[in-house]
């Protein structure tokens, strides 16, 4: 059987990839609209992009709108790639049959 | 801190569910409802461009004894109402997500502010010199073909076919209207260019409906 990437393979880390994999490639979230969008904690929140972003799965930058600084997420190719892989491999395993690693 | 959340899908159907109703419930909340988007302006065109057609009806007629200055008014007003709804859902929904998609959206207006702006401009020297019938020809055939040319542009840039087929619609519309002449033009226009939009706006809806579904 194929492994779990681990990175995703937790409840709310799955979340967030599956949240950020909506937006357009090249397109970033605000930290606040996204918090509002996943219902979680700040804390909570910050927590779990921390570990995505040492995995390199998502980018996060720092900018300013106007006056304001914002803090923008985004989901990398890597993490994009990696997203679709879980996604695949949980689908293979629910029906195995048109699975493209069967014999 | 929830320690729960940070555990494995119970299963790979568990983790499915998840993914998906992550998704449809994220799509929910960043598209805005394509109704408020194509509906509006259906309404402004079926609304204004109809009142005009009562007043100034082919033949220089008037089937409904309007004040001359009402149908333009309506129009205007009924259009700016359209804009700021459409900015406002814009906003709310897309507000706070930058990047390529956002670029595209500023540009995209830009074109529609810029191009009706260098046009009117020329439009206006030149519809001075013509009767009312005609001056009021050239001024709505060109911003109905504007209009269409900018959808088709849109359904490019956003490779969205019912924006693009709606831009091919609206051109057609305003070539056929241009051929039937002053007093027509804004009858077509009314029923088939504001119609057309409504009809658009439905479509799009369910487009949308059926792509959020889990």
């Amino acid at each position: 059987m194929t492994e779990l990437d681990p990175v995703i393979h937790a409840q709310a880390r799955l979340r967030v990839v599956a949240s950020l994999s909506t937006l357009n490639v090249g397109d970033k979230i605000a930290f606040p609209r996204l918090q509002e969008l996943l219902a979680m904690t700040a804390g909570n929140l910050s927590v779990h992009l921390r570990k995505l972003e040492e995995a390199g799965y998502v980018e996060i930058s720092k900018t300013h709108r106007g006056r304001t600084p914002a803090t923008l997420v985004g989901l990398s190719r890597r993490g994009r790639l990696a997203f679709e892989e879980y996604t695949e491999t949980i689908r293979a395993l629910l029906d195995p049959t048109s699975s493209k690693e069967q014999p | 801190m929830d320690l729960d959340d940070d555990s494995p899908p119970t299963d790979a159907a568990a983790a499915l569910r998840l993914i998906q109703d992550q998704r449809s419930a994220t799509a929910r909340r960043l598209d805005p409802d394509a109704r408020l988007l194509y509906w509006p302006w259906g309404v402004a065109w079926l609304v204004g461009f109809g009142l005009f057609f009562l007043r100034f009806a082919p033949g220089d007629r008037a089937l409904v004894d309007l004040p001359s200055w009402l149908p333009l008014t309506v129009l205007f007003v009924l259009l700016a109402a359209a804009g700021t709804i459409q900015a406002v859902v814009s906003v709310r929904a897309y507000g706070q997500v930058s990047g390529d998609s956002a670029r595209r959206g500023k540009w995209y207006g830009y074109a529609w502010a810029l191009g009706s702006v260098s046009i009117y401009a020329g439009l206006g020297r030149i519809s001075e010199h013509l009767p009312h019938d005609l001056a009021a020809l050239l001024w709505s055939a060109t911003a109905v073909g504007l209009t269409g040319a900018l959808h088709m542009a849109g359904g490019a840039v956003w490779l969205d076919q019912d924006l693009f087929r709606l831009g091919v619609w609206i051109s057609v519309i305003n070539l056929v209207g241009a051929f039937a002449g002053p007093g027509w033009h804004p009858l077509i226009v009314a029923v088939a260019g504001g119609g057309g939009m409504l009809v658009a706006g439905a479509i799009a809806r369910r487009r949308q409906q059926q792509r959020q579904q889990p």
